[in-house]
C-alpha cells in the first residue's frame, strides 16, 4: 500500500477547519432561529422578529448609527491615507503605523480610556449617541485607513504625470484617477467599518452608558434568556452582511483589485 | 485502502483509550475530584488582602479555601480530593452550560435559578444526613441563621419557599444550602441628597432632581423589581402603615409584599413597562460594575446596588476620603441569596462536605471578608467577627444595634452612629427592615414576555409610519446600487462623452491564463 499525498490533500486541515468552525456553527444557528424551546421546527420566532416594532426600530437606529460611522472614518481615513500615500514624506511609514498602533492595544482598554476622557471633559452620560459614534470611529480608524492607504500606494506615478500633461488640474486627477483607483479600498474598508459598528456594542454600552442599544447588544441579551431568538437576530445580520458582501464585490475575484481587500 | 487504514488506526486508538483510563484510574489511593461551578469573585482564594493575609499575618501564601477544604478532607475522611474550580458571570450562563450538558457536582446559583432548575428536574435534593444535627462535622445545620433556615414553628427565609417539583410544593431548603445573602437598595452620597430623613422611596429614580445623576443595573430582573415598586408604591405604602399599626404581623406584611412584588400579568406588565421607559430617561445610565466607581468619584449621587456591592463601594469612598452611605427604600426591597445546589449524577457526600467546610463559622468570616456580602451563617466567630469590625468600646456616642434576628438572642452591637447607614446596615439590615425585604420567584411561564419587556425598555421604538418610510428608502437605495451595479445604465465615476464622440467600451485586462487547458 502506498500513501500518495496530492497537491489538493493539503488543503484538508482548512476544510476541517473550516466545517467544524464556520459551517457547522453556522447551521446550528440556523438551527436555533427556526425552531421554538421544545426544538420543534417553527417560524415563531421570524415572525416575531419582523412583527416587533422595537426589533425593527433598533436596526434601523444600528443602521443609522454604522452609518455614521463609516461616513465618518471615511472622511477622517481618506485624506490620512492618501497623504500618506502620495508625499515623499521621509519614514512615512512610522507615520503610519502611529495611526495604527492603538489597534494593538486591548480594545477594552482603549474604551475605558475613552471613557475617561469623555468624563474628564464633561460629555459622559450628557450626549450618548455622539459619544457611541466617536468611540466607534476611533476604534474602526485604522481598518478604514490600512486598505485605502495600500491601494493608493500601487496607484503607478505615471497615471499622475499623464493626467498632468493632458492639462488636468488636481481636482480632475483627484476624481478621476484617485478615486476611481482607489475604490477597491474604500469599498473594503467600508465593509471592514460599517458591519461591526453595526454589532459592537462594548462601545455603546460604556460610552452610551448602556442607554444606547444596538442591535449587537440584543443577541447579547437574548441568548441569556432565549436562544432562539438571538439566532434569529444573529442569522438576520448574516444575511445583512452576505448581501453587502455581493454588492461590495466581495465575491469576484476582482481582475481590477489591487489586492486590498483584505 | 486509505480508508482501511485509517479505520485500523482508529480501532486501535478506540480499544486503546479505555485502558489508558483504567490505568490512571487505580493508581494508588483513589482521588475523589469535586465539579464545583461557583460565581466570579466569590470565594476566599488566599494572597495579599485575604483574611489569612490581614488577619492571620499568612502574608501572600495564605491559602485559599479551597486548599484548605482539600488538606481538611484529606485529614477528617483519609481520601484525597481534587477540587475543580470553575466561575460563571451570569445565572443564565450558568444555566446554559447545565444545559449544553457540561457536569458539576456543586453549583451556586441565585434564588430564582434554583426554583427554575429544581422544576425543571435537574436538582438532587439535599440528603437526610445533611440536616442530622448530632454530626459535629454538619456544620450548615448546626450554624446557620435561624433567620434563614429554621424549623417547622419558625420558618426562614429559606423554608418559605414556593418552589413546585413534580407539582408537589417543596422548600429551597430541600435543594438548596444557602451561602451569602443579601439586599437591594441605593448608595447615595450624603452631601448631595437628603435621605431617610422622612422617607426614601424607588420612585427616586424618576426625581427630576436627581437628572443624570441616579444609576439602575443593566439587566431585566432588578428593572422589573423596581418598576413593580414604583408601580405599586401606594399599595405598598399603605400595606406598610396597616403593618406600622399592628394591624399586620411582620409574616403577614411580608407576606403581601412578596405577592406584589411577584406579579406578572397582563396589566401589571404594562405598568411596569411605562415605568421603566420614563425612568431610563432620568437615569444617567444603566450600569452593571462602574456605578461604584462613579459613585466614589462623585460623578452620580445615587446607585441602585446589591448589598454586598454598596459595602464595597463604601470601603472604596472611605479610602479616597468620601463618605457613601446605603439605604434600603421605605416600601420594600429585593431579599436575594445563593446557594448551594447539586446537579443529577452529582457526588453528594463529597459536595455536601464541601457545603460544610464553606460553613464552618471561621471559613464563613473568611469568605465574608474576602466578598463582602453577607453569610447565611450566624456562628459566634462570626458575631465576633462583626463585632470586632463594627462595634465601639462602649464610647459616649455609641448606639446599640440589634442583630438578635440573626444571630440569636442578646446578640446586640454597640455601634458608632454613622455605622447606622454603612457598612452594617448594609450586611445586616435592622429587624424592622427585614419584613418588606421579599424574594423574587422565577417568572415561570411570563419569563419571555418579561424578557421582552426589557429589550422594550433598552431599544428604541419608532412609529409605524417611521419604519415604513425608512423600509421604502432601503428599497430605493437597494434597487439604486443594483442598478448601477447590474443595468449599467448609472456610472457613478464616469463622465459623459463631449457631443460628437462615443463612449468606447473596453474589456478589462486580462492576463493569459499560465496552463492553458
Amino acid at each position: 500500500m502506498k500513501l500518495r499525498f496530492s497537491r489538493k490533500a493539503l488543503c484538508i486541515p482548512y476544510a476541517v477547519f473550516l466545517l467544524f468552525f464556520v459551517i457547522v456553527p453556522m447551521l446550528v444557528i440556523v438551527f436555533y432561529a427556526f425552531t421554538d424551546r421544545n426544538n420543534h421546527i417553527s417560524f415563531q420566532n421570524f415572525i416575531q422578529f419582523f412583527s416587533d416594532p422595537t426589533k425593527l426600530s433598533t436596526i434601523v437606529y444600528s443602521l443609522v448609527i454604522a452609518l455614521i460611522t463609516t461616513a465618518v472614518t471615511l472622511l477622517i481615513a481618506y485624506p490620512v491615507s492618501y497623504i500618506l500615500a502620495r508625499s515623499k514624506i521621509k519614514k512615512k511609514t512610522v507615520l503610519l503605523l502611529l495611526f495604527i498602533t492603538p489597534m494593538w492595544i486591548n480594545f477594552v482598554l482603549r474604551v475605558n480610556a475613552i471613557r475617561e476622557l469623555l468624563n474628564w471633559i464633561g460629555l459622559l452620560g450628557e450626549a450618548n449617541y455622539f459619544n457611541t459614534v466617536l468611540g466607534m470611529v476611533y476604534d474602526f480608524l485604522p481598518f478604514m485607513i490600512l486598505p485605502l492607504y495600500t491601494t493608493m500606494q500601487k496607484i503607478d506615478n505615471s497615471l499622475y504625470e499623464a493626467s498632468a500633461d493632458l492639462g488636468g488640474n488636481a481636482v480632475t486627477t483627484f476624481f478621476r484617477i484617485t478615486v476611481p483607483l482607489s475604490m477597491p479600498g474604500i469599498l473594503s474598508g467600508i465593509t471592514m467599518v460599517f458591519l461591526p459598528s453595526m454589532t459592537n456594542y462594548v462601545v455603546s454600552d460604556m460610552l452610551g452608558n448602556s442607554k444606547v442599544t444596538i442591535i449587537g447588544k440584543f443577541i447579547e441579551t437574548y441568548f441569556g434568556s432565549d436562544w432562539h431568538m438571538g439566532s434569529m437576530i444573529a442569522l438576520f445580520l448574516l444575511i445583512i452582511v452576505f448581501v453587502s458582501t455581493i454588492f461590495t464585490g466581495g465575491f469576484k475575484s476582482e481582475e481590477n483589485a489591487r489586492g486590498a481587500n483584505l | 485502502m486509505k480508508w482501511k487504514k485509517f479505520a485500523s488506526v482508529a480501532l486501535c486508538a478506540a480499544l486503546l483509550l479505555p485502558s489508558l483510563a483504567f490505568m490512571s484510574g487505580c493508581g494508588g489511593n483513589e482521588t475523589v475530584v469535586l465539579r464545583v461551578f461557583n460565581w466570579e469573585e466569590y470565594i476566599d482564594v488566599g494572597g495579599e488582602g485575604s483574611y489569612g493575609d490581614d488577619y492571620l499575618g499568612l502574608g501572600k501564601n495564605a491559602p485559599s479555601v479551597i486548599d484548605d477544604f482539600e488538606d481538611w478532607y484529606e485529614e477528617t475522611y483519609q481520601t484525597p480530593i481534587r477540587v475543580e474550580y470553575s466561575t460563571f458571570g451570569t445565572n443564565e450562563d450558568m444555566y446554559n452550560q447545565l444545559k449544553l450538558g457540561v457536569t458539576f457536582d456543586l453549583v451556586c446559583p441565585s434564588d430564582y435559578m434554583i426554583m427554575k432548575l429544581a422544576a425543571e428536574g435537574m436538582l438532587e435534593p439535599l440528603g437526610e444526613e445533611f440536616f442530622d444535627k448530632s454530626d459535629e462535622h454538619n456544620y450548615y445545620v448546626n450554624n446557620v441563621s435561624a433567620y434563614i433556615q429554621g424549623d417547622k414553628e419558625n420558618p426562614g427565609v429559606f423554608d418559605r419557599g414556593t418552589l413546585t417539583v413534580d407539582g408537589e410544593p417543596v422548600s429551597w431548603s430541600d435543594y438548596a444550602a444557602g451561602y451569602m445573602w443579601g439586599t437591594t437598595g441605593f448608595i447615595y452620597n450624603p452631601e448631595k441628597v437628603n435621605f431617610n430623613e422622612n422617607a426614601t422611596f424607588w420612585d427616586t429614580l424618576l426625581n427630576p432632581d436627581y437628572k443624570n445623576k441616579v444609576t439602575a443595573k443593566d439587566n431585566v430582573r432588578d428593572c422589573y423589581f423596581v418598576g413593580l415598586a414604583i408601580a405599586y408604591q401606594d399599595e405598598l405604602l399603605a400595606l406598610k402603615e396597616r403593618f406600622n399599626s399592628g394591624e399586620l404581623t411582620p409574616d403577614e406584611y411580608n407576606g403581601e409584599v412578596t405577592e406584589i412584588m411577584n406579579r406578572t400579568d397582563e396589566e401589571t406588565l404594562k405598568k411596569v413597562q411605562k415605568t421603566l421607559v420614563n425612568m431610563k430617561s432620568n437615569l444617567y445610565g444603566f450600569e452593571t460594575d462602574s456605578g461604584k466607581q462613579d459613585m466614589v468619584t462623585g460623578k452620580i449621587w445615587i446607585n441602585f446596588a446589591w448589598s454586598g456591592d454598596a459595602v464595597y463601594a463604601m470601603d472604596l469612598a472611605e479610602e479616597e476620603g468620601v463618605e457613601l452611605n446605603y439605604y434600603v427604600p421605605d416600601e420594600c426591597a429585593n431579599l436575594f441569596f445563593d446557594g448551594w445546589v447539586m446537579p443529577k449524577g452529582a457526588n453528594k457526600e463529597a459536595a455536601q462536605r464541601f457545603i460544610n467546610f464553606l460553613s464552618k463559622p471561621e471559613n464563613a468570616v473568611r469568605n465574608m471578608y474576602y466578598i463582602g456580602y453577607t453569610s447565611v451563617i450566624a456562628g459566634d466567630e462570626v458575631f465576633a467577627y462583626i463585632e470586632d469590625t463594627y462595634g465601639t468600646d462602649g464610647e459616649e456616642e455609641s448606639v446599640p444595634y440589634d442583630l438578635s434576628y440573626f444571630f440569636g438572642e442578646n446578640a446586640v452591637i454597640n455601634t458608632s452612629s454613622d455605622q447606622l447607614f454603612r457598612q452594617l446596615y448594609a450586611q445586616y439590615p435592622p429587624a424592622e427592615v427585614t419584613p418588606r425585604c421579599a424574594v423574587m420567584d422565577y417568572y415561570g411561564d411570563a419569563d419571555r414576555e418579561i424578557n421582552e419587556l426589557w429589550t422594550k425598555v433598552k431599544g428604541e421604538t419608532l412609529d409605524g409610519w417611521a419604519i415604513a418610510v425608512i423600509c421604502i428608502a432601503v428599497v430605493i437605495i437597494v434597487g439604486a446600487i443594483l442598478l448601477s451595479k447590474f443595468g449599467g445604465k448609472i456610472d457613478f465615476f464616469r463622465t459623459k462623452p463631449k457631443k460628437g464622440y462615443e463612449l468606447i467600451k473596453q474589456e478589462p485586462y486580462q492576463p493569459k491564463n499560465r496552463e492553458e487547458k
